[in-house]
């Protein structure tokens, strides 16, 4: 064996059983409590990870303007980038540490499921080098397969399509809709994309992985929830209606909403001085009853 | 969604971070073993070696000349998935896995797929005679189809045994035990002998199917008993070794090892030797179980051993091939093949055939240990 199967895979692999064998030989339960607690294990690098991408997102409109501002000068960008996330005591790599710290643990997690189901004669064979010496161990194999009649070796419709649907539920919450029309665009094209590719992957592997995938979104929803709460999933009552350019038309539901961000906008100090904020006035602020009402404005 | 126009830079980096993701969770997912690609041992008659091959077709070898024919491939209700890991030989894997050696019965040569159908092919034109079930199909196959009498026996994925006509396909009964059915049945007299995942070792009297004792163990058995001098030996997942009475299946001793007993032992002159998944193989006292020597392999003994004259030949996983000459219990290593050898062993006229995972009948020399030329199991299509 390797230091990664002797290390990681191995110990979760004799966990993983014996856990089955407390849980009514059911492996599928033994997934998902392996699961539950690996996730509440991590749970303060996850937090880590949730604040740090809120934070990052929080800060989303000043590096807008920024970008706006600063569209010709990278060097600048650049620049006037890090000192933002110095005064904000933000680290870039804030989301990413915490999430590459994590990644063995979840691709060691998933190779034991897959190790300890043994799909396949060849499966159950190799299963038997990573065995401590514990007799529990050895009588409880083969695992039994099936979980509230699943049978957890062979694709599932129900459990993919849970997949993408909590994967969805935990990216929407965790992903506002941002006021940068490419941004917005990105989030939106992710928030379906991986979902789907998720789903499609669940349709072609066994069902305790899908099991394993589900589990470990809604904890991350659940966590997710209480960091942010609902998040993007409930959407704001000012709604953008059109983006064009650097031009934005907003729709106001009601007329003391409109007064309100007039007397805001009149509020707005303009400078180029440094250390101000990185507020600019849009070129041209207006509102246009009738014309604003449509979805997309007439091309002139 | 389709309302949506990207920029050059953001489609391409939403392709590339999703296929960085595709990426890890396929190199991650792809371990041993995720997929059955089939561990068929070979049949030898006359001069002709019958073999299922991992393209899902019996292969019938003429060992003087080396010339091969195939059967067509068997047919699986459902295609396997390999998640698009690699298979072994460098392509993904095709076919129905075959795990059973086929048996040789008169004209016919029966095999069983993964696909979950057992079938009699004609010896000399390799053609279908019949097959069970005629419609649909059972559950996985991996035990090895014995014929006897007349019958054809054998244990399926569905956990029963099943006793077909061996001229017609068929069905004369079935034993349901509790659990799947790795495990090859062996006849003795009018008993048959099968392990189950179940924990049981079961005697079925082999005209009606009815049972005649069970004997429970602590784990899952995959292995096949074996019969010899009035005792039945069979090794179990709970590592043990057990030698039953072949009347009543009462315990008459045994014997702890340190992992699972996964393939059959063999007897020679009053002593078993059983390879054990802790990479020994024990010689044993047959009468008493009393432990006359162990011998240390490079890696465990997945296959099922072989008798060449005096000695008995065991093969690591990892490829070697060990002799262990049964006079004095001494051990030499015989061979390497350079590759993993799951499927049991055949021996033939002072050649060791074994088919590997890779399409591949190697052959190795029994008395000088020299690695002869080895054939090819893939199909000239």
């Amino acid at each position: 064996m390797n230091i990664w199967e002797l290390v990681i895979q191995q110990p979760m692999i004799n966990v993983l059983i014996v856990t089955s064998g407390f849980l009514a030989n059911s492996f599928g339960l033994a997934i998902v409590v392996m699961t539950i607690v690996i996730n509440v294990a991590m749970v303060p690098l996850t937090m880590k990870q949730i604040k740090a991408s809120k934070a990052m997102q929080d800060l989303q409109p000043k590096l807008s303007e920024l970008q706006r501002k600063y569209a010709k000068d990278k060097q600048k960008l650049a620049q006037e980038q890090m000192r933002l996330y110095r005064e904000s005591g933000m680290n870039p790599a804030g989301c990413m540490v915490p999430m590459l710290i994590q990644m063995p643990i979840w691709i060691a997690l998933y190779q034991s499921i897959m190790l300890s189901l043994a799909v396949a004669p060849e499966g159950l064979l190799n299963l038997s080098k990573y065995l401590y010496p514990w007799e529990s161990v050895y009588t409880l194999l083969p695992l039994s397969r099936s979980f509230i009649g699943i049978d957890m070796a062979s694709p599932n419709m129900v459990l993919a399509l849970l997949v993408g649907a909590t994967m969805w539920l935990q990216q929407k919450m965790s992903t506002p809709m941002s006021s940068d029309p490419r941004q917005a665009q990105q989030a939106r094209m992710m928030l379906w994309m991986m979902p789907m590719m998720f789903t499609f992957l669940a349709l072609s592997f066994p069902a305790g992985l899908s099991l394993f995938w589900v589990t470990s979104s809604l904890v991350r929803i659940a966590m997710q929830y209480y960091v942010t709460g609902w998040g993007g999933l409930i959407p704001k009552r000012v709604e953008e209606t059109a983006v064009t350019g650097q031009k934005k038309y907003v729709k106001f539901t009601s007329d003391s909403e409109r007064a309100d961000a007039e007397q805001a906008a009149s509020d707005i100090d303009v400078s180029d001085e440094k250390g101000l904020g990185y507020v600019k006035k849009p070129d041209k602020t207006r509102f246009q009853p009738g014309k604003d009402r449509r979805r997309h404005p007439r091309k002139k | 969604m389709s309302g949506l126009k990207f920029k050059k830079g953001t489609a391409a980096r939403i392709i590339f971070l999703s296929a960085v993701l595709l990426l890890v969770v396929l190199a991650s997912s792809c371990i041993q073993g995720l997929y059955p690609v089939g561990w068929s041992g070979g049949a030898v008659s006359g001069d002709t070696l019958y073999v299922g091959s991992q393209e899902g077709k019996l292969v019938a070898i003429n060992l003087t000349n080396e010339s091969r024919r195939w059967s067509t491939e068997l047919t699986a209700p459902r295609t396997g998935f390999n998640f698009g890991c690699i298979g072994p030989g460098g392509g993904a894997p095709s076919g129905v896995a075959i795990y059973g050696t086929p048996a040789l019965s008169g004209d016919l040569v029966y095999l069983a797929g993964y696909n979950g159908k057992i079938y009699a092919f004609t010896a000399d034109s390799l053609e279908v005679r019949w097959l069970y079930p005629r419609e649909g199909y059972l559950e996985p196959v991996v035990s090895a189809p014995v014929v006897s009498q007349g019958k054809v026996f054998i244990g399926v994925g569905d956990g029963k045994i099943y006793a077909l006509d061996a001229a017609t396909g068929d069905k004369l009964w079935e034993f349901a035990t509790g659990d799947n059915v790795w495990s090859t049945p062996v006849i003795e007299g009018d008993t048959l002998f099968v392990g189950s995942f179940d924990h049981n070792l079961y005697a079925l009297d082999i005209n009606n199917g009815t049972e005649k004792w069970r004997f429970q163990t602590e784990g899952a058995i995959t292995a096949s008993p074996l019969v010899r001098e009035g005792n039945v030996y069979i090794g179990s997942f709970d590592r043990n070794l057990y030698a039953l009475d072949i009347n009543s299946g009462a315990e008459k001793w045994r014997f702890a090892a340190e992992n699972w007993f996964w393939a059959q032992a063999i007897a020679v002159d009053g002593t078993v030797y059983a390879g054990n998944q802790d990479s020994k193989v024990y010689a044993l006292d047959a009468a008493s179980g009393t432990k006359q020597a162990e011998f240390n392999l490079d890696s465990p003994a997945a296959s099922v051993p072989v008798q060449v004259g005096n000695n008995v030949v065991f093969a690591s996983r990892e490829g070697i091939l060990y002799r262990i000459n049964t006079e004095g219990n001494t051990m030499t290593r015989l061979a390497d093949i350079g590759t993993e050898v799951l499927g049991p062993l055949t021996a033939n006229e002072g050649i060791i055939y074994i088919h590997t995972q890779d399409l591949t009948l190697h052959r190795v020399n029994a008395e000088t240990g020299a690695v002869m030329m080895s054939v090819s199991l893939e199909s000239e299509e």
